[in-house]
């Protein structure tokens, strides 16, 4: 199963890379606006197709690129009904600090956990091999938080119980 | 609705006072302050992340972060364990310390089921939307609340105000001076909305006193303090045997003329001998609280007499308010319960604003004439706690429930919900 | 703090001061404690007398089960018919306390345990009964199903048979997240008795939809089988749980307390978790601002000797 996370982190990395090419583009249909093609749509022709790499079933990222912004939305695996849980805690918690995180999005995509929205004024800002770093990183970290956060779920558990059930003797 | 009565939690930066809506005076009143098991002064970084206990013993080693004490607990465990103070300035700095102390606060002392109650929060005034909506994502997902409604601390203190028999309608016009331990300020409010760009702090409060009061028995050799209790004892002669004088000049002709009615005694108890000793209490009496009024006394650091800042903070205000805020200045706070405090106050504003109203008339050349300012300081029973019991007032009213946002708003829209709250109590 | 403690601290520390110390003091106060149990301490008629009562959902049923027996027992010569409103009111003389510092301090303490004493009663019935199993002059008598419906939607059970006692509590989650939270930590109740330090420990069991046999002819619970949100944990208690004495003191209150434990602990996780994605979120933004580029501080000199500073 984690033989095919490299390749799977590998061809998101290059996806992403070759995504990322932005530039300025004010909008066709609003004289002097200049918004996020991907989100306003307003223009077919400027808004690029977009292509979903799959890991298995339940772990898939979307790009859908655009002239000068680009959509990633990421599903998160979610094995049982403890990750589950855990999964829509973590990514509610990071929608509500939205701001703070520049390149979040504060609702997900239909069907996915957590979508991110880079646009040309944040490649001219920050570079543009660090932010394909930080979401393949974010990506690999958030599978290790939750299935940490569920051990120490558990073990927490265990320790309730035990202080509980031990004050019988 | 549930009949159990909603709870009023008031966290400030030296004391959170804790109760519930109805009744007269807070259940818990302790320090703000968190003992964890990490040394003090690590401060606001998050926890260290927990190593998995992948070999479970029986230690708890998966629930250190429960270890922790808060308010008089702490402080009596303050040699084991490093002392946290989550609020500073009046706003909360660290999150967590505050989640595990607002836990401890629910369950260990309140001995309520969170999901059985509204709760009613306080928030120091400029407080930004941002943390409104983190206190709420803390108090529904995490507590399960009811409902929450967040109040500006100055509206709630002008709430404790109508209950005093001077006021007779119930506005929420008026200027706060809320003097706690740590800072003292001066809070316009209009209609029940704060005038952000007007509120003053001035940097002498509770904790100054103490220290000047310390410094003047220093000062005079009283050595029968032991040293160790020199703060704690200084705190106590102040809140004992202090209050305010109309002239300092006349007053300490009064002490040399008459000392034996003015000198006082107080008793104390050596903490580690447990030996009685006696230090006598002079002029500390009348001059601690004498550096709201002069505060050149005591320091040079900060020069502006209280009423001076009051008046400048009234007139920095919309001019058609004014008159409203001079008629309703209302005192909150500990620091403000000395004796004749609202007299003198009182007395020094009518002095500020008789004058300017006289200068105007002189300066039309007679022909303009005002009505005179009608100054009031409105103090009353319950001016310690003047927060909290405005906050309790405001939560036995029926309409309390409506003004609350529900947690199935919140679930509904998401914690932006609570970035308003609606002011009550001044319309219909 | 893991376990919750059994009294009441407001009720406590209020009567400190006039009781134990002697001091008179205007009261007039509303306190809660869990479980929908609603404390009033007042002083209408004079400062020196002290009304304490109290009202709690379940008091009818506790009554059937002996609960004003116990009144008259620990707390009989203060007994006074009730204040409207309440189940129970007791009237306090301040100068007809006991003359002893620390008689009156007992008593402050069993008034805050006030609650604790009424909930007890069905349990003490129980393991009365449950003696009576191995009493042989009276061989096979009925023990009763003894309900007591604590809170809106839950209730506990108690029922003594021949060699045990069982208690049934059902808890209702009405959040998806403490639903599941509370399956992982009663999955661990159930499992951790095979641990070696903790076998002593009583049985205990879970069941999420289906009401154990001995509650599932009851009629309030027949509808119910489809509701996911209530689950069924049945204590079972042996005889060297309940042994009279001190023993069977604890074990009174550790049971009394045990939906109140486990919420306290669903939510204490959740502030963890609250905590550890905090520090999370503060890691990630760490690693996006390495995105930024550094400012470039750069302040060039021209051929003149002007400084030119670029930002």
């Amino acid at each position: 199963m984690s033989n095919t996370l490299r390749p799977y982190l590998a061809a998101v990395r290059s996806t992403l890379t070759a995504a990322l090419c932005l530039e300025n583009f004010s909008s066709q249909v609003v004289e002097r606006h200049n918004k996020p093609e991907v989100e306003a749509r307003s223009s077919s022709e400027v808004v690029m197709n977009p292509l979903i790499i799959s890991r298995n079933e339940n772990e898939k990222v979307m790009i859908e690129p655009s002239v000068n912004s680009i959509r990633i939305s990421i599903r998160i695996k979610q094995a049982d009904e403890i990750e589950t849980i855990l999964c829509k805690k973590f990514t509610r918690f990071m929608m509500l600090r939205a701001e703070n995180f520049i390149i979040l999005r504060r609702k997900p995509i239909d069907g996915y956990s957590i979508s991110f929205l880079i646009t040309n004024s944040h490649t001219e800002q920050m570079y543009k091999h660090k932010l394909v770093d930080f979401i393949i990183q974010f990506m690999e970290e958030v599978d290790k938080e939750i299935s940490e956060m569920k051990l120490s779920l558990n073990a927490r558990a265990r320790i309730v119980a035990e202080s509980y059930l031990s004050q019988f003797d | 609705m549930s009949r159990l009565p909603p709870v009023i939690m008031d966290n400030g930066t030296g004391y959170t006072k804790l109760g519930f809506a109805g009744n007269n005076i807070p259940s818990f009143v302790f320090p703000t302050v968190i003992a964890t098991r990490d040394s003090a002064g690590t401060g606001t970084s998050g926890p260290a992340m927990p190593s998995k206990p992948s070999n479970l013993l029986a230690s708890k080693r998966g629930i250190e972060d429960l270890d922790f004490f808060i308010g008089y607990e702490a402080l009596a465990n303050s040699k084991t364990y490093g002392l946290h103070y989550p609020i500073r300035h009046g706003q909360i700095d660290n999150w967590d310390q505050m989640e595990r102390f607002w836990e401890q606060s629910i369950f260990k002392y309140l001995r309520c089921e969170p999901e059985d109650h509204y709760f009613l929060m306080t928030e120091p005034p400029l407080n930004a939307p941002e943390n409104r909506e983190q206190t709420a994502e803390i108090m529904f997902e995490s507590f399960n609340i009811q409902g929450l409604y967040i109040a500006v601390q100055a509206v709630l203190a002008l709430a404790a105000s109508w209950t005093s028999n001077k006021v007779s309608g119930q506005v929420l016009t008026g200027t706060v001076i809320d003097s706690g331990d740590g800072v003292t300020h001066v809070i316009p409010v209009a209609e029940g909305y704060v005038v952000g760009s007007s509120i003053k702090h001035i940097p002498i409060a509770g904790r100054d006193i103490t220290y000047f009061v310390q410094q003047l028995l220093r000062d005079r050799n009283e050595t029968s303090i032991p040293p160790e209790d020199s703060l704690k004892v200084a705190e106590r002669i102040k809140e004992q045997f202090s209050y305010v004088c109309p002239d300092i000049v006349k007053e300490f002709k009064k002490y040399d003329q008459e000392g034996d009615k003015y000198f006082e005694k107080y008793q104390g108890i050596h903490s580690v001998t447990g030996q009685p000793y006696e230090v006598d209490v002079g002029f500390e009496r009348f001059l601690g609280p004498e550096i709201f009024f002069n505060p050149e006394i005591a320091s040079s650091d900060f020069l502006t007499p209280l009423p001076e800042v009051v008046d400048n903070v009234i007139q920095s205000c919309p001019i058609d308010v004014r008159r409203g805020l001079y008629k309703n200045i209302v005192l909150s706070g500990g620091s403000t319960m000395f004796k004749d405090f609202g007299k003198r106050l009182q007395r020094d504003i009518k002095r500020t604003t008789d004058a300017r109203v006289k200068r105007s008339e002189t300066l039309s050349g007679g022909t303009l004439k005002s009505t005179p300012i009608e100054v009031n300081v409105i103090s009353h029973k319950k001016q310690r706690y003047a927060v909290w019991f405005g906050g309790s007032m405001l939560g036995s009213t029926p309409d309390f429930y409506r003004y609350c946002h529900t947690k199935a708003e919140y679930e509904e829209h998401g914690p932006s919900i609570c970035r308003h709250n609606y002011v009550f109590g001044s319309m219909s | 703090m893991i376990l919750l403690d059994y009294h009441n601290v407001v009720i406590e520390e209020t009567l400190n001061q006039p009781i134990v110390n002697l001091e008179p003091t205007v009261l007039d106060m509303t306190v809660v404690d869990f479980d929908g149990v609603a404390y009033h301490l007042s002083t209408p008629e004079s400062k020196s007398v002290i009304k304490f009562s109290l009202i709690m959902q379940c008091y009818k049923e506790l009554v059937q089960w002996g609960a004003q027996d116990m009144l008259q027992r620990e707390y009989g010569p203060y007994c006074v018919p009730k204040e409207d409103g309440y189940d129970v009111t007791l009237e306090f003389d301040l100068q007809k306390l006991p003359e002893d510092k620390s008689q009156r301090e007992e008593l402050v303490k069993k008034l805050a345990l006030i609650k604790r004493n009424l909930m007890a009663q069905p349990f003490e019935r129980a393991f009365e009964q449950q003696a009576q199993f191995e009493d042989e002059k009276q061989p096979n008598p009925t023990p009763d199903l003894m309900q007591i419906h604590y809170r809106d939607q839950e209730a506990i059970y108690i029922q003594a048979q021949l060699d045990r006692v069982t208690v049934i509590f059902t808890t209702l989650f009405k959040e998806e997240t403490d639903r599941i939270f509370g399956r992982v930590f009663l999955q661990e109740f159930v499992d951790a008795r095979r641990r070696p330090a903790i076998q002593n420990a009583p049985q205990v069991l879970y069941s999420s939809k289906e009401p154990p046999l001995e509650i599932r002819h009851l009629p309030e619970l027949q509808n119910t089988s489809e509701n996911e949100d209530i689950g069924y944990v049945t204590f079972v208690l042996f005889p060297r749980h309940f042994a009279k004495g001190d023993v069977r003191e604890k074990t009174i209150s550790q049971i009394q307390l045990f939906r109140d434990y486990l919420h306290y602990h669903i939510k204490c996780s959740k502030a963890y978790m609250h905590s550890r994605m905090r520090a999370r979120v503060q890691e990630f933004l760490k690693v996006l601002n390495r995105a930024k580029p550094e400012v470039p501080n750069v302040e060039k000199k021209t051929i003149t000797g002007k400084t030119v500073i670029r930002s």
